[in-house]
């Protein structure tokens, strides 16, 4: 599902954010990318949706040459991915319903698909009772549920978080992470960038820490590893 | 393109429009002013340009006799004239005759000849008509020379003279055509930067979610050429009226001047027009989009 080979990232001010990343995971697998802040976890998680390209090194994510790929090719990577965001990012003169929707009509998904698979995923999520209301009228917990509801509504094959849980108490943080369970279950790989501790620690899953640029670790059913 | 993704262009353009109230208005009223300032200029050109061939192709010389001329000599011109190589026919046209033709002309406004108090200040005259239109060039000069002859006068002078004033039209055109082109373009790119601006949020989760460029791009080109299109729209309905008006308005007065009839002179300039419009339109949102959206 993905495959890094040596990469590194330098940004053009010269900060290094990554050194030679080696990394596989499987189709399936749940992983979570911790360390401190600044240690490069953001950076790890932009380069698989092509936000940013790595400086050198082999990047393959689902069968495609992210590194080599053609500009016109990026949107279809990223169709293939869901991503969710610390900030939830929705429109907020959109309904729930529309916003989850906008995520098919861009891709120009056929009408009865979007109603279809738009209430099926706020079911999934637990929020189908919401759909007639604004964003702005919800909890962080909700609006983020909704932002996952968008993030998987165009059956990706891999989801990636980047600190989904940040803005959020620990038992809301708790319903993002069982949907994320649930949505893993159904096969879609997971990849959660996130400084939770009780999260990583409970979850049992595998974990990538980074420190500085490198990975310090890679443990298979690992614990957060650090004071919270 | 499917059918929903057009309603969803066709959408977001026209809400977008809306959003920008003010400088959507701007945009529209600047194109439509240099597009009217275009329409006007070519309608002048074109106007210009067909007198001169309609002179051009005139085979008709005019010659003007002095009051002194006896019948005899008249006949005797007359039979020079018919002599003469490539002419195949000439008419006398007394000064009576001339002054009936020329309140014929005149039409409603007769009353202008109230001043003249019953004088006829027309001269006596000859309409030669030739072969074909380079024959004039020659036969001119020598008929002007034959006593008796006042001058001759024919089409082609004033056609010299025609050319001269369309270059400078024209060239005056092409400068303010072109600042004010830009200056249109200018403000729609400036509306457009507007509209990337109220959007960026949801480009940036278009771009995460797939969306192509081109479904990105396309609205924000859309606004830019519907503004362009609107303004063009309103110019071509003013232009419209006043030519109409004008061409009502030379009839009434000033029958001999050969206008441009109506149709289908309007529908080509017009069409002219709305493509400038839409072009300019597109120009500006495009050079917005370069700069400010990044996709
Ligand atoms: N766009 C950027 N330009 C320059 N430097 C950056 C940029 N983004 C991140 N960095 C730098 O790269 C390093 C890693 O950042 P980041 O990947 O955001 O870490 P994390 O998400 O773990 O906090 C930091 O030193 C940061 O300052
Ligand atoms: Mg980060």
């Amino acid at each position: 599902m993905i495959i890094m080979n040596n990469i590194s990232k330098r940004y053009p001010n010269g900060s290094v954010a990554l050194t030679n990343i080696n990394v596989h995971i499987s189709k399936g697998e749940f992983v979570f990318v911790v360390g401190p802040s600044g240690a490069g976890k953001s950076t790890f998680i932009k380069m698989l949706f092509r936000e940013v390209l790595p400086s050198s090194g082999e990047l393959f994510v689902n069968g495609r040459n992210v590194v080599d790929m053609e500009r016109s090719e990026v949107p279809y990577l990223r169709r293939s991915l869901g991503i969710v965001f610390q900030d939830y990012r929705l429109l907020p003169q959109k309904t729930v319903h529309d916003n989850v929707a906008f995520a098919m009509e861009v891709i120009e998904a056929p009408y009865r698909e979007i109603q279809k698979r738009v209430n099926h995923v706020l079911d999934l999520v637990g929020l189908r009772h919401k759909a007639r209301v604004y964003p702005g009228e919800l909890s962080g917990g909700e609006q983020q549920r909704i932002a996952i509801a968008r993030a998987i509504v165009n059956n990706p094959v891999l989801l990636i978080a980047d600190e989904p849980t940040g803005n959020l108490d620990p038992d809301t943080s708790w319903d993002i992470m069982k949907i994320f369970s649930r949505v893993n279950r159904n096969g879609t790989t997971i990849i959660m960038a996130t400084h939770d501790k009780d999260i990583v620690d409970s979850m049992n899953k595998r974990v990538i820490a980074v420190e500085n640029g490198t990975i310090v670790r890679d443990e298979v059913k690992g614990v957060y590893g650090y004071e919270a | 393109m499917r059918l929903r993704t057009l309603e969803y262009f066709v959408r977001e353009t026209f809400s977008s429009i809306r959003h920008n109230g003010l400088m959507g208005f701007a945009s529209m009223s600047t194109v439509a002013l240099s597009l009217l300032i275009l329409g006007l200029f070519l309608i002048m050109v074109l106007n210009l340009n067909h007198m001169a061939s309609t002179l051009e192709s005139q085979v008709q010389i005019t010659v003007y006799l002095e009051d002194s001329v006896s019948n005899a000599g008249i006949t005797r011109l007359a039979n020079e004239f018919a002599d003469m190589e490539g002419v195949k026919k000439v008419t006398y046209v007394d000064k009576k005759q001339a002054m009936e033709r020329f309140k014929q002309r005149l039409g409603e406004q007769q009353g202008l000849l109230t001043a003249l108090e019953n004088t006829n200040p027309l001269p006596n005259s000859f309409e030669i008509q030739v072969d074909k239109p380079e024959r004039i060039k020659m036969l001119a000069p020598e008929i002007s020379e034959l006593p008796g002859v006042e001058n001759a006068r024919f089409g082609q002078e004033v056609v010299e003279q025609l050319f001269t004033l369309t270059k400078i039209v024209r060239i005056g055109g092409v400068v303010l055509i072109l600042f004010l082109a830009l200056a249109a373009i200018f403000i729609i790119a400036n509306t457009i930067r507007l509209t990337v601006f109220a959007r960026r949020r949801e480009v940036s989760i278009m771009k995460y979610v797939g969306a192509t460029d081109w479904f990105i791009r396309w609205p924000f080109l859309l606004e830019g050429m519907v503004l362009g299109l609107a303004g063009a729209f309103i110019a071509v309905l003013l232009l419209a009226e006043a030519y109409s008006a004008l061409l009502s308005q030379a009839q009434a007065t000033l029958a001999f001047l050969p206008l441009i009839p109506r149709q289908p002179f309007l529908t080509q300039v017009s069409a002219v027009l709305l493509a400038s419009g839409t072009a300019i339109g597109a120009l500006g949102s495009a050079i917005s989009l370069r700069k400010f959206l990044d996709v």
